[in-house]
């Protein structure tokens, strides 16, 4: 197992240098000059000419391209066009909280996915299943922006329990992982259930059942354990894109996260923030990849991997 | 059975909890807000809060090109020269200053007994310090704006400077107002720290900068004019209105700008809460380009400005709040001088289309980005040139593709726009700023951002004129000529200048928003 994980690691790096080059490329075929754009639009073209030389977008694209590979290489990731601070250091005050916003928002949906998708399965069609699937049909119909802000309303402007945005306390946290899981949350229930009433059909359950096993060992043990397969696939992929997509929510809640620094980034076309960020969610989907084909393993004996 | 019960009983506490929250909701949003807004019973050891719209840029003040980043830093930093709330130049650190009759040297009497955040002593060799360093780096923004001009900084005493400049700039006064005096020990031992941790001498100190998050600073208590001001002000980027509302109504933020223009009512009627309508600097136009055709026939300019109806414009895109454009530029600008404007004439309108030989109109294209409003704004236009037969097609294009499009043209002839739906913004100190880039047949793109793409020879030699003098009687006579001149040739649409909206909790004092949207907190308190 440890020599498969560790190939999956190495991998990584091919993988990696061709989503740099990509990145690279396409980051500069956004139309719009970020030279224009940091100059603003009162700039006269020696203005915007001596910004260009400054910030080396006057050299020709394969000069630029060696010198992004080379910093980075080095670990550099490069200078912001926009602020003139190191990318780095924009990165530093951002990442934590998104990723605390990130496993937060997991968290509970997890929980609570795996919770209501099990008991809509055990009393199906009875009213816990109503119940469990209402909210999960609300939950992914309900947008994102929209939940955000009724969530504030709310509990901010009317009943000041919680603040209305900022990442200072965990308080803070509560609103925004909500609003994010929610739609995730309405996923896995719907998936934990669908999985696990054709399990309970399966044959193994039934002999497990004749054999005279309690249902409180059937279920979670034999069951639902096998279910979880597919759930944790779609869990995997949600989690990967919950780490770049996070934007509305970032906006709603004045949150000081990687997506709306991302969406920030592009409408000022800051190349070393873009590509550094994208470069940064396809390393974290990658490693996210692994970890779910890991824990297949895990919860199906069954799935071997050979190195 | 049994368990079912339990799961009702949940279900029926679960809903109780929430209408009973709803219920009380009044009560206890009433005492979150006495315990966010009213720690204290005196304001000056409180804290006050600022939400904004966007993200601070950079702390460089020499480097600043948003107004967000510009307002935090006069918090911490000042200038020889200030602005007061109208936007007019006065005396900051500069006690007195003069300016020679060939508008050549600018001379400045300092103020005594005023020390940086960090002990530094302010005096004439650090007002050198800071110049110098604009004079120097080519990539700083001040540079190109009339500091690449200086011939000389002369330091005469400690606290006497004069500056020459080798040509005569109208504008230098307003630069001097955006050098703000930074420390000589930080732009000496560590200048790449001012972006980030500035120290100058202004009333309050910084204290830290999470990116996104907030940015901090502290009154500075050795500050040289002791009035009473709070202790603590936080600036805190929020993007989305209706957040930024919230964050009011419950107390969280003391001050809102902007305010949206779509929760003023609710906001109105909340008694703890106070608007602001600001008169701005704000010119919303159409430029139209006076070189393609037909656009080069001053009469279908003028049709089409007599065919749009500014009153509708304010009441239907700015939501009531705003002002017709009257001149080329704002009324709150220096120098400014009422035209008579078009008023909304369609049979006039007509009867100009007729004898430019378009009776029956003909089509038509405008350019904007994809803001909402910017493109409410457009198919007002549309629909408002439609009744002269004009009919025009919207292209709404990301800022970034917008930018190629309009500065990618090298020569008039290769520019492509026809009309483009924008706005402007100049100091109201700086009339040069707000004339120059925009009607000079020098700034054609990509030089600058004369769209319109406007050549007057008049025009032009006025320009040039205005801003080799010093004396302001002169200036104001040939900045009436160059208004009367444009806005009878009418390279734009001449639409509205808009009214800055912000708010705040009635508690706040001293605290004032500028005609350009800067947030001024030089006495800020809490009752």
């Amino acid at each position: 197992m440890l020599q498969y994980i560790l190939k999956r690691i190495l991998e990584m790096i091919p993988i990696l240098f061709i989503v740099s080059i990509l990145i690279f490329f396409f980051t500069h075929l956004i139309p719009g000059d970020p030279a224009r754009l940091v100059a603003g639009k009162d700039a006269t073209l020696e203005e915007v000419t001596i910004i260009r030389a400054e910030l080396g977008l006057d050299k020709p694209i394969w000069d630029q391209y060696i010198t992004y590979m080379s910093n980075l290489f080095q670990g550099d990731l490069g200078t912001s066009l926009k602020t003139g601070l190191p990318v780095s250091e924009m990165f530093a005050d951002r990442f934590m909280p998104s990723i605390y916003l990130t496993f937060m928002s997991m968290g509970w949906a997890l929980v609570l996915g795996l919770l209501i998708g099990t008991l809509s399965a055990v009393f199906k069609n009875k009213w816990p299943d109503y119940l469990g699937m209402v909210t999960a049909v609300s939950g992914i119909s309900m947008p994102g922006f929209w939940l955000g802000l009724i969530l504030i309303q709310i509990f901010s402007v009317q009943l000041g329990w919680l603040p209305t945005g900022g990442a200072e306390s965990w308080k803070s946290y509560i609103l925004p992982s909500i609003t994010l899981g929610a739609g995730i949350m309405s996923m896995l229930a719907r998936f934990t259930r669908s999985s696990l009433l054709e399990t309970l059909r399966a044959d193994f359950i039934r002999t497990g059942r004749a054999k005279g096993l309690k249902e409180s060992v059937v279920i979670p043990k034999h069951a639902l354990r096998n279910s979880l397969i597919p759930v944790v696939t779609i869990a995997g992929l949600q989690f990967g894109f919950l780490l770049g997509g996070s934007v509305v929510v970032e906006t709603v809640f004045s949150f000081p996260g990687m997506g709306r620094l991302l969406i920030d980034s592009i409408a000022f076309r800051d190349y070393p923030v873009i590509q550094a960020e994208l470069l940064l969610f396809s390393i974290e989907f990658i490693l996210v990849n692994l970890i779910v084909d890991i824990m297949y393993s895990m919860l199906n004996p069954k799935i071997r991997y050979v190195s | 059975m049994r368990r079912v019960n339990v799961w009702k009983m949940l279900f029926v506490a679960l809903v109780s909890a929430i209408l009973l929250a709803g219920c009380s909701s009044e009560e206890s949003g009433g005492t979150s807000e006495k315990e966010n807004s009213g720690k204290s019973a005196s304001g000056k050891d409180q804290e006050l809060v600022i939400a904004v719209n966007e993200n601070f840029i950079s702390m460089d003040p020499h480097n600043t090109g948003d107004t967000n980043s510009n307002s935090v830093q006069t918090a911490m930093l000042e200038g020889l020269l200030g602005s007061d709330e109208e936007g007019q130049i006065i005396p900051q650190l500069a006690e007195e200053y003069s300016v020679s009759d060939d508008a050549l040297e600018y001379s400045f009497k300092l103020r005594q007994g005023v020390t940086f955040h960090d002990g530094e002593p302010f005096n004439a060799e650090a007002v050198k310090t800071s110049f110098e360093r604009i004079m120097n780096d080519e990539s700083l923004r001040l540079n190109s704006r009339g500091f690449n001009l200086i011939t000389s900084i002369d330091v005469i005493d400690d606290y006497q400077v004069k500056v020459t400049l080798k040509e005569p700039y109208a504008g230098m006064l307003t630069r001097f107002v955006s050098a703000k005096i930074l420390s000589p020990k930080l732009i000496n031992d560590s200048s790449s720290d001012i972006g980030k941790t500035p120290v100058g001498t202004g009333p309050f100190k910084f204290v830290e900068w999470v990116q996104g998050d907030h940015l901090t600073v502290e009154r500075f208590d050795d500050y040289w004019n002791k009035a009473d001001r709070v202790k603590k002000i936080t600036y805190k980027p929020v993007p989305e209105n209706g957040s930024r509302v919230a964050m009011l109504k419950t107390g969280e933020a003391h001050v809102i700008y902007p305010a949206p223009v779509q929760n003023l009512k609710e906001l109105e009627s909340n008694s703890d809460v106070e608007i602001h309508k600001i008169p701005s600097t704000i010119a919303r136009y159409v430029s139209i380009n006076t070189m393609k055709e037909p656009y080069d026939d001053v009469r279908i300019r003028q049709a089409i400005n007599y065919a749009v109806n500014k009153e509708a414009f304010i009441s239907v895109v700015n939501s009531g709040y705003g002002l017709p454009l009257d001149s080329i530029i704002p009324s709150k600008t220096q120098f400014y001088s009422k035209q008579e404007t078009y008023d909304h004439n369609i049979e006039k309108a007509k009867k100009l289309m007729k004898e430019a030989g378009f009776e029956d109109g003909f089509n038509a294209e405008i350019w904007g980005n994809t803001n909402s409003d910017t493109l409410k704004g457009m198919q007002f236009i549309q629909q408002q040139l439609k009744e002269i037969g004009i009919t025009v097609e919207i292209k709404s294009m990301e800022e970034g593709t917008l930018s190629d499009e309009i500065y990618g043209a090298q020569t008039p002839e290769e520019a492509k726009v026809q009309m483009w739906y924008v706005s402007w913004s100049a100091y109201p100190s700086d009339t040069t700023n707000a004339t120059k880039p925009l009607f000079s047949s020098s700034s054609f793109p990509p030089d600058g951002a004369n769209t319109a793409y406007y050549k007057n020879d008049d025009v032009d030699k006025w320009i040039t004129e205005v801003n080799q003098t010093a004396d302001p009687d002169k200036q104001a006579e040939i900045y009436s000529n160059i208004q009367s001149t444009i806005y009878k040739d009418a390279p734009w649409i001449f639409l509205g200048v808009d009214e800055i909206l912000a708010g705040s909790r009635s508690n706040v004092e001293g605290v004032f928003i500028s005609p350009t949207g800067g947030i001024n907190v030089t006495d800020a308190n809490l009752k």
